[in-house]
């Protein structure tokens, strides 16, 4: 009896890569689509970081009159943070949302359908972006509206994407690995609350100089405040490449991270 | 019909369902500590990140004369505590509504206001222990109250009639709706209220309309009243503001609370 290897299932070959961008592609879609047809799930996704932006430089407009504050515009220091906030939110949304799949069988049926098993994380991910996209979108024209403004160009604005873009990775992975292994919405309080708080034990509020005592001390090597940093970069003066690396290694590092946790929460799943 | 008018015997029966609800409210809070953990652990939480955050604002011009952030941040985190405490009392009693608990007691001959009043009690009773709780805590950490043990005791008075009003208007909404998920989806707004007021930051340092906001919005003066009591001492002005503007909000969500509840048992 000789043994066959089927072409299809080597991972290099390249009808492979196309089944799992179409597998993916569709799932991304299905995703979106959801946006119409459920937008309570979206929504308060958006809407959060819009009101974080206006209400956090509303409240502490005064903070920017302190020394070694980087901007006398507070909405210039709030406006990433709401962004980045926002962008890691709706990569959660992709987490709460594989937990109803979960929950109402959906999952099990995309489990047993020929489609390859990292178009189950890809398609999220890519969905994750896309809502990402809108969420950046939105909350820099109200942002602009309100009063900020880039204070080097265009490219602080493609630094607030490729922020945006990379905490919804995190998010994203993050969030489908604790649905996979909780496969219930206790997973949901988790994911919202260890993101949440990790995003805060960051520059979030004020600078590290301006701070104080333990945040000091925690913020200065929480991988968030690089990629924070990177999101602010355009709003606080000149762009620097040394203000701008520490934020693309830690999203290199942490959504490389975060996906693999996803991945071998799916396989866990498969077990 | 008013207390006063009933027989005794009818008082006594309305006192003691009261006191048995009540009762069966505060112990539901406290055996079940994962629904009200939450509520102390985030105001802490936030007054420990705002103190190291924002402890130098106090250097600011406009900022109130305060030995610490802490003392200053103290108001908001026990306002902030209490409505979310207050949101888990009312979301109990939409739960009585959906599991048909609710519907239970109305076939009983317990009072119809009982329901309503017990559930406010035990909301009250938590937000009493909530403001205590605050307090212990962050004594250790540098946090002085001017007004002493008296100041203390007006900021929990404060604190329980502020329960009441949220849990009035928030019962309200539960007996409206029935719904433990709207109770719920109206975290927001209270989320949103509060922002819109000087819990975490003075007025003086806000501008433009979010000032004006924050001046029109009574949180902003029942926080200010708390504050002064830990910031300033005792003055008759921080208890009439702490008590006051509360106690009024309390007599409105209770009309409120009490005029949903006529209306779902007239529906029945």
């Amino acid at each position: 009896m000789s043994t066959t290897v089927d072409p299809v299932r080597t991972t290099s070959h390249p009808y492979r890569r196309t089944a799992t961008l179409a597998a993916a592609f569709g799932l991304a879609l299905r995703s979106l689509r959801n946006i119409r047809r459920l937008p309570s799930a979206f929504l308060p996704a958006l809407l959060m970081p819009v009101f974080q932006a206006v209400a956090f430089s509303g409240t502490y407009f005064g903070i920017t009159q302190l020394p070694g504050f980087p901007t006398d515009r507070s909405i210039n220091w709030f406006l990433p943070l709401a962004t980045v906030m926002g962008s890691s939110f709706s990569g959660l949304g992709i987490g709460f949302a594989t937990i109803r799949d979960l929950e109402g069988g959906f999952y099990d049926r995309l489990r047993m359908s020929p489609a390859p098993r990292r178009s189950l994380v890809l398609g999220p991910l890519m969905a994750a972006w896309g809502r990402t996209l809108i969420v950046v979108t939105i909350v820099f024209v109200v942002g602009t509206i309100a009063g900020a403004r880039l204070t080097d160009g265009a490219l602080g604005l493609v630094t607030l994407y490729v922020a945006g873009l990379g905490m919804s990775t995190i998010g994203t992975g993050w969030g489908l690995g604790l649905a996979y292994r909780f496969r219930d919405m206790r997973a949901a309080a988790i994911m919202q609350l260890t993101l949440f708080v990790g995003l805060f034990l960051t520059s979030a509020q004020t600078p590290l100089p301006v701070m104080t005592g333990w945040l000091h001390a925690v913020a200065r090597v929480n991988p968030l405040t690089n990629i924070l940093r990177l999101a602010r970069v355009g709003f606080l003066g000149d762009i620097r490449w040394a203000d701008c690396w520490g934020g693309l290694v830690a999203i290199a590092g942490l959504g490389g991270l975060a996906m693999l946790f996803a991945r071998r929460g799916l396989a866990a799943l498969d077990d | 019909m008013s207390l006063a008018a009933l027989t005794s015997e009818r008082r006594t029966a309305i006192l003691a369902q009261t006191w048995a609800m009540s009762k069966r409210a505060i112990l539901a809070l406290a055996r079940q500590p994962a629904t009200v953990i939450p509520s102390l652990v985030f105001p802490l939480f936030f007054v420990a990140l705002g103190t190291a955050a924002f402890g130098r604002a106090v250097e600011l011009p406009d900022f109130p004369e305060v030995d610490s952030f802490l003392d200053f941040a103290l108001a908001g985190a026990i306002v902030q505590g209490v409505l979310f405490g207050a949101i888990t009392s009312a979301t109990a009693l939409a739960t009585d509504i959906e599991t048909g608990f609710f519907d239970r007691l109305l076939a009983s001959p317990t009072s119809r206001v009982s329901i309503l009043v017990s559930r406010l009690a035990g909301a009250m009773a938590y937000a009493g222990v909530q403001t205590l709780v605050f307090v212990v805590v962050l004594l250790p950490f540098g946090l002085s109250v001017r007004a002493g043990p008296v100041g203390v005791l007006v900021m929990v008075a404060g604190g329980m009639l502020t329960a009441l009003a949220v849990g009035g208007v928030m019962s309200a909404m539960a007996l409206r709706t029935g719904s433990s998920e709207a109770v719920q989806g109206s975290f927001p707004l209270l989320f949103i209220m509060l922002f819109l007021s000087s819990a975490f930051f003075p007025r003086q340092t806000m501008h433009g309309a979010y000032k004006r906001i924050a001046d029109v919005n009574p949180i902003s003066h029942l926080v200010e009243g708390a504050r002064d009591l830990t910031i300033e001492g005792l003055s008759w002005s921080a208890v009439a503001r702490t008590l006051l503007i509360s106690g009024g909000l309390a007599v409105l969500a209770i009309a409120v609370a009490l005029r949903s509840l006529r209306k779902r048992i007239a529906a029945r």
